[in-house]
């Protein structure tokens, strides 16, 4: 375990909830003023695993570290981190400002300190004027502002997010996305972001943790896992939707067969066409605006090819001439 | 489509069977004459009067105000503690704890009234009105948790924990966050339970006595030497007592919804 | 969800006040009553609840109580149903005004609402009056002290229960399958017949409990409209305990009356549970 993590999760191990697979021997290292996703299915263990960093479930073993405090059975309300939830759980009998200044309260900052420091969380999440509005009076992009700012006001030593922007509609999610990582440079604050959106983790994270059933499947910045998937999981999960095994590929696309490896992954912008020595007839084609997408129908099964629109004169029922360009592979174990 | 008249006229028989005779209870309070007849040839109030004048009423009346202020508030206390428990722990055997709750609604009350009589008061020796307010507590215990649990069951669990990740312990998240979240419910369940409690006979029934006395007791002792109007006049104000109620709390609380 | 041992010490800290209440204050006597009910000399047996049936005028009470029951019951859940379907339809406008109504002698003091009949149903009450200024009697009808006062009492001291109970049912029936039947081609009746009555029977299972179950209980109505001549079960242990100081008598019959309207919750559930497997 790496001394210089803020937050640290050793030997993880969390009973399984409803729907939930069980956590096992966890291993997480956060460094301080980091934004790391957790990234996975519903039921991978994510929203388990920032549950028990947050203390609201006790691990069955290993020890959650905060600033180099051991705090795997501190009470919640001792261990000064901030939650976003994916319903936002404002407090529907208390005014925008009382639920930010819940936690101030709490704290018992002084009066003028806490009003100064209320308004100033409101101006940062642009809801300065709507200080007075209950809950229910706000629209769904302001209550989660409203949450936003109700966690990070109390300056807590780490900020959880749980799938924040779910429950926003597509335009306003986008938004939202800029204005927390405009936020998390402002603040400095370090930060957990669980979500099963990877376009949103994409976007959003220094690293990215990808989870399956309860392991961590992978780790490293955007751009490593993105491209450089290590597993099936990983590479059909960051949209690697060419996937092969490697036994049946090797010999068609020159790959060598036997090097520990057992699949093969393209993206769908990397499979040549109009060229090649591969045919396959097409299935579909589906027009998106800049380009094509084509299902094709090969003798290894069934292949996904993006086309930039100006190329794309094939049509449904028609072979085309492909390649899998040995160099463009992902190279995938499990 | 012609729609059948049928059931609208079944409800308005019902209703009519059901309110109607409150009506004739009303006009017969305001009757001049000195004995129960209706329509009574002359009006006056002089049963309204009258009513005034009984010291059993004045008497039965302050008790029964006193006995379900305490009982209701009793039954809130120990009522509120468990609604929440059965709604955020996973406590076993939660069902066999419902069944011990709710069981004094399901023994006949006339029982229970006699039970404790003959244990409680008789052979344990424990005074009568004690007796009177634990079984008007036991009574009223099922209506308090049934209220409040309906009420926490439309609470999201998120907030609580929202609030203890700011900094609040389980006694402050409850008085801050939970309680004015279900303070309708509590209100509610108040209502019912005050009502039901100043409105009970057969549990009373052996639990009164010589100094210790319910108003609907007295009313009964009344009517076994008379049927003169003074009761009307003792019921429609209990009535018009109740109308101010349903509206009252329909209008601040809905408590429809509850019954 | 917390960790295991403090989550439950906390529960167990929040529920017990309300168990050791009930148990001690309440379960401890009606079980001490449930024994003595039992008791014969020295020992325990069934002679208290043989001598009670083995009683011409006991076994003629119990019957009357429970006929007198399953009539209230059955006339109220036959009136209640159409009466509920239609605050289901009417306009919403006038469905809390009508739903105060029936709430209304809910939250009536009993007293007071049987009291209503004395003045209604006496020889100088208003049906006598109206009866006889229209000629249709000649000598004032004998309705109070009768088995059908008690029986009109009950009737509208549990109505309330049964029409609430069905109108909740029929307020929780899915959204759309009215109007879906009636797509269908369904008449108004056949939606009643096929529709609403089968998706509403745990509604009148509830129902029929609570107005059986109060029927059978019931003090102030028979003790009020029945008199002397029309004893149930709840106005002759009331004389047992309160007049004669039979304790035993009155023990057994306070545990006839629970076990009666066990066994009738019984059978109504049960009804429903097979109806429901079968549809």
């Amino acid at each position: 375990m790496n001394m210089s993590d803020f937050l640290s999760l050793e030997n993880l191990t969390l009973a399984y909830a409803k729907g939930t697979a069980a956590v096992e021997g966890l291993h997480l290292g956060v460094a301080e003023g980091e934004l790391v996703s957790l990234l996975g299915p519903s039921g991978c263990g994510k929203t388990t695993t920032m549950r028990a960093i947050a203390g609201l479930l006790v691990p069955r073993a290993g020890v959650v570290q905060l600033a180099g405090q051991n705090i795997t059975h501190l009470p919640t309300n001792k261990r000064d981190i901030g939650m976003v939830f994916q319903s936002y759980a404002l407090f529907p009998h208390l005014s925008t400002f009382e639920n930010v200044a819940f936690g101030l309260r709490l704290r018992r900052v002084e009066k003028s300190e806490l009003e100064h420091r209320v308004m100033e969380a409101l101006r940062t999440v642009g809801l300065a004027d709507f200080a007075e509005r209950l809950p229910a009076q706000l629209s769904g992009g302001q209550q989660q502002r409203v949450a936003l700012a109700r966690a990070f006001v109390i300056r807590p030593r780490l900020l959880l997010l749980d799938e924040p922007l779910s429950n926003l509609d597509a335009k306003l999610r986008l938004e939202m996305r800029a204005e927390l990582r405009r936020i998390q440079r402002e603040l400095g604050i370090t930060m957990l972001y669980v979500t099963h959106d990877q376009g949103e983790a994409l976007a959003l994270s220094d690293r990215i943790v990808i989870m399956r059933l309860g392991r961590i499947e992978q780790m490293g910045t955007p751009e490593e896992v993105y491209a450089k998937p290590k597993t099936s999981f990983v590479a059909h999960f960051m949209g690697w939707d060419n996937l092969y095994p490697l036994e049946t590929i090797a010999g068609v696309v020159g790959l060598p067969a036997s090097t520990g490896y057992t699949h093969a992954s393209w993206r769908p912008e990397a499979v040549l066409t109009g060229s090649g020595d591969l045919q396959g007839r097409v299935l579909a084609r589906t027009y998106q605006g800049e380009s094509v997408e084509y299902l094709l129908e090969s003798p290894f099964g069934s292949v996904k090819a993006v086309v930039a629109v100006e190329q794309a004169q094939w049509h449904e029922g028609q072979t085309l001439n492909f390649a899998l360009p040995a160099e463009k592979a992902a190279l995938l174990k499990g | 489509m012609r729609e059948s008249r049928f059931p609208i006229v079944m409800l308005g028989l019902a209703l009519l069977f059901l309110v109607g005779p409150f009506v004739v209870v009303f006009i017969s309070a305001f009757s001049g004459d000195r004995t129960l007849a209706f329509p009574p040839s002359s009006f006056s109030l002089q049963w309204f009067a009258k009513v005034l004048t009984v010291e059993a009423f004045q008497a039965s009346f302050v008790t029964s105000l006193w006995l379900g202020v305490l009982s209701t508030l009793l039954a809130l206390l120990m009522g509120i503690p468990v609604a929440y428990a059965l709604a955020r722990y996973q406590v076993p055997g939660a069902e066999v704890i419902r069944v011990i709750l709710t069981s004094p609604l399901i023994l006949p009350a006339l029982m229970v009234g006699l039970a404790l009589l003959r244990y409680f008061v008789l052979i344990g020796n424990n005074s009568i009105s004690i007796g009177l307010l634990i079984g008007h507590t036991a009574l009223l215990l099922p209506y308090a948790v049934r209220v409040v649990s309906a009420s926490l069951a439309n609470l999201p669990r998120d907030i609580e924990d929202a609030a203890m990740s700011l900094g609040a312990n389980r006694l402050q998240t409850f008085f801050r966050v939970v309680l004015p979240n279900i303070r309708g419910g509590v209100a509610a369940a108040s209502v019912l339970a005050f009502i039901t409690s100043f409105n009970q006979v057969p549990v009373s029934l052996f639990l009164t006595g010589p100094g210790v006395s319910t108003l609907p007791i007295q009313m009964l002792l009344y009517m076994e030497y008379t049927y003169d109007p003074t009761i009307a006049a003792l019921s429609t104000l209990l009535i018009l007592f109740s109308i101010l109620f349903v509206l009252l709390t329909e209008r601040l609380l809905g408590i429809s919804k509850y019954v | 969800m917390l960790s295991q041992s403090p989550a439950r010490l906390a529960a167990w800290i929040l529920l017990s006040p309300a168990l050791l209440f009930v148990a001690v204050f309440f379960l401890l006597p009606v079980v001490a009553l449930l024994l003595e009910s039992f008791h014969v000399g020295q020992t325990y047996g069934l002679n208290n609840y043989l001598a009670f049936f083995a009683d011409d005028f006991n076994r003629e009470v119990y019957w009357r109580t429970l006929w007198i029951s399953l009539l209230v019951t059955l006339v109220s859940a036959l009136v209640c149903y159409p009466a509920a379907y239609a605050v289901l339809k009417i306009n919403p406008r006038w469905r809390g005004l009508i739903i105060g109504l029936i709430i209304l002698p809910l939250m009536t003091s009993p007293v007071a609402r049987t009291y209503t009949w004395l003045v209604v149903l006496g020889r100088e009450g208003i049906v006598n009056k109206s009866l006889i200024e229209t000629g249709l009697l000649q000598e004032p009808l004998r309705i109070l002290f009768t088995e059908w006062a008690v029986f009109i009492g009950l009737l509208q001291l549990m109505m309330p229960l049964m029409l609430l109970s069905l109108v909740s049912a029929m307020e929780n029936l899915p959204k759309d399958v009215v109007p879906a039947a009636r797509s269908l081609g369904a008449s108004e009746g056949q939606v009643f017949w096929r529709v609403i009555l089968p998706l509403t029977r745990e509604g009148l299972v509830v129902g029929g409990t609570l107005v059986f179950t109060g029927c059978v209980t019931a003090y102030v109505t028979p003790a009020l409209l029945g008199g002397p001549r029309v004893t149930m079960l709840a106005t002759l242990l009331y004389q047992k305990a309160g007049v004669t100081v039979d304790y035993a008598a009155a023990a057994v019959i306070s545990v006839v009356m629970l076990l009666t309207t066990l066994l009738v919750n019984f059978l109504l559930r049960g009804r429903a549970a097979k109806t429901a497997r079968a549809a």
